[in-house]
């Protein structure tokens, strides 16, 4: 009304622009009631992967181990250290070795990104099986959720082979014979063998094509599908229902008393939920919100796995042998520890070793939901009803195990037994 | 005027045989475009070495040695005036096995090999193949790893 107090618009607009700018970006002020919890996790780009709410055991540290979430932070964690190695490596087979002796050498920082880069890898590859482990051992894999542990086995897989690819590209003498025992097991392969292995290494030997190949393998095919596939992990954690949980106890599900309701001529659908009866609200609501409850526990996570990794690349540096000497293979030549158990059992048979018994095992581990059809024991560890599928898991994990210590520790020259002691 | 049968179901005949036909199309382009995607990344040429290749004089050779060539992966067996070649590159999983008293030792899975290439120990599924060795027209020995011989077949020099 009164003229003397009006601003003109332009000051105004001036003085409210950071609140402005703010809101436009924020849609929500920092939420302090229930509704305004459940429309910040729902507005928000990056929140509103989460439903608004989540059940109370997908927050038990105790139930999940918080080992998915791990491998999704050791990714993202390798995404942006790999990316940034990229801007000074060169996949060419007289210039990679010099350019990690460069990253030891002149680049900042360049031996801390390639530490956390190796270290976030192997991390990846012992938590993602972890993970799985875990998602066997609860029973979480059970229906509705079969599908999103295929998709997990396939997770595990490219997992692997990222890691794989990765391994040929400082080319040291490390890297040259891992790619070469490796890409020689595929040639075992029945059929076409020879021809994947031919279209891995680009040649008749691990080269100067192979490095090439390795690179945009590493750098882009196998992170998109990796990015692809991690995407549709998780969507289908929200659609199949959150993550897996314990039965509710049987008092709690509902009855409905269809005979009485049988015995008369004519009935509405209101004679199916009069009495006591009613779906809405009957079970406790054993949910909390999403923000801050899951938020802060990613957080907790995340700010965890990161340290361990600066911790990691702190303390130790990544391994570099001598560079690529095509004429001498290392004695014992030996493939990461991941896979030393595959070298342990391709020293008995090639085809065996190498295709035959992983094949089996892969192909397996992708039917154990279609097998195992039972409902029972879900969302709970090493639950009774689930000795047998636990123990005969079990004992694949220790069996895998006991290889790879073999492997790594009593394995020396020509492949011969060795004591470690 | 009565609609008959055959007017109704005329037009949804050729609908469906439309749709068959798109589906194949699709299809094929699909599987098409799946497999010259495979052909691309096929070399047609490779970079690297030539399967043929001089190794030198006869005379590089004394008689009674086994000479280790490993960057060609040959090891030249040479005994009197007879010359052979033998591959070095492990039958198992392609490592470069080593000389040893009693023949070849592989490095990687403790695979061998006796002094002709047959396997005496480890994983290796298949004997060292022996490569044709020919004298070229200026007297050098020319080595061809595309052509393999029975093992025993030694050249006179």
């Amino acid at each position: 009304m009164s003229t003397a107090t009006k601003e003109p618009g332009v000051i105004r607009a001036l003085r409210d622009l950071p609140s402005n700018l703010w809101s436009s970006i924020f849609r929500n002020p920092l939420p302090s009631n229930d509704l305004e919890r459940s429309s910040t996790s729902f507005t928000n780009f990056f929140l509103h992967i989460h439903p608004v709410k989540v059940h109370k055991n997908t927050l038990r540290p105790i139930y999940t181990l918080g080992l998915g979430l791990i491998s999704l932070f050791l990714f993202l964690i390798l995404i942006v250290t790999g990316v940034l190695l990229m801007f000074y490596y060169v996949p060419s087979t007289t210039q990679a070795y010099d350019r990690m002796l460069d990253l030891r050498g002149t680049v900042a920082f360049g031996i801390f990104l390639r530490n956390m880069h190796r270290w976030s890898a192997h991390g990846m590859v012992a938590v993602v099986f972890l993970h799985l482990c875990r998602v066997f051992f609860t029973g979480a894999y059970k229906k509705p959720r079969e599908f999103n542990w295929v998709i997990g086995v396939v997770l595990l897989l490219l997992t692997l082979f990222m890691s794989f690819t990765g391994y040929l590209l400082p080319w040291d003498q490390l890297a040259f014979w891992a790619i070469t025992v490796g890409t020689s097991i595929a040639a075992y392969a029945p059929l076409i063998g020879k021809e994947i292995q031919f279209v891995l290494l680009g040649d008749a030997t691990v080269g100067q094509e192979a490095l090439l190949r390795f690179y945009v393998l590493h750098v882009a095919v196998l992170p998109s599908l990796l990015v692809l596939m991690i995407a549709i992990h998780f969507w289908r954690i929200r659609k199949d229902g959150g993550l897996s949980r314990p039965e509710r106890p049987a008092a709690e599900v509902v009855k409905v008393r269809v005979e009485a309701a049988a015995t008369k001529r004519t009935f509405g659908l209101q004679g199916f939920v009069r009495g006591p009866f009613t779906k809405v609200g009957n079970v406790p609501d054993e949910s909390v919100f999403s923000w801050p409850n899951l938020l802060l526990a990613e957080l907790f996570v995340f700010v965890l796995t990161l340290s361990v990794i600066l911790v990691l690349s702190l303390l130790f540096n990544a391994p570099l042998e001598e560079p690529v000497n095509v004429m001498h293979p290392p004695n014992p030549a030996k493939a990461p520890w991941y896979f030393l158990g595959l070298q342990e059992m391709v020293s008995y048979s090639a085809f065996w070793g190498g295709v035959g018994v992983p094949g089996i095992m892969v192909g397996l581990l992708i039917l154990v939901p279609y097998l195992d059809r039972t409902a029972h024991g879900v969302g709970r560890w090493f639950a009774r009803e689930r000795l047998l599928a636990n123990t005969i898991f079990l004992t694949m994990v220790v069996l895998n195990v006991i290889f790879i210590i073999i492997g790594t520790f009593f394995r020396g020259p020509n492949w011969d037994f060795v004591s470690p002691f | 005027m009565p609609v008959t049968q055959k007017q109704v179901e005329e037009p949804v005949g050729r609908r469906r045989i439309l749709l068959w036909l798109s589906s194949v199309g699709l299809f094929g382009s699909a599987v098409l475009s799946a497999v010259s995607n495979l052909v691309f990344i096929k070399p047609r040429a490779t970079y690297g070495q030539p399967t043929r290749f001089s190794i030198g004089k006869p005379d590089d050779f004394p008689s009674g040695t086994r000479i280790s060539l490993d960057v060609k992966r040959v090891c030249v067996v040479r005994d009197g005036n007879k010359l052979a070649a033998i591959s070095t590159t492990c039958t198992h999983l392609g490592c470069i096995v080593g000389i040893s008293d009693t023949g070849f030792a592989c490095p990687c899975h403790g695979s061998r090999y006796d002094q002709d290439g047959n396997v005496t120990g480890g994983p290796a599924p298949k004997p060292l193949p022996w490569y044709k060795v020919s004298l070229a027209p200026n007297g050098e020995v020319e080595v061809d790893k595309g052509i393999q011989v029975p093992p025993g077949t030694y050249l006179n020099v």
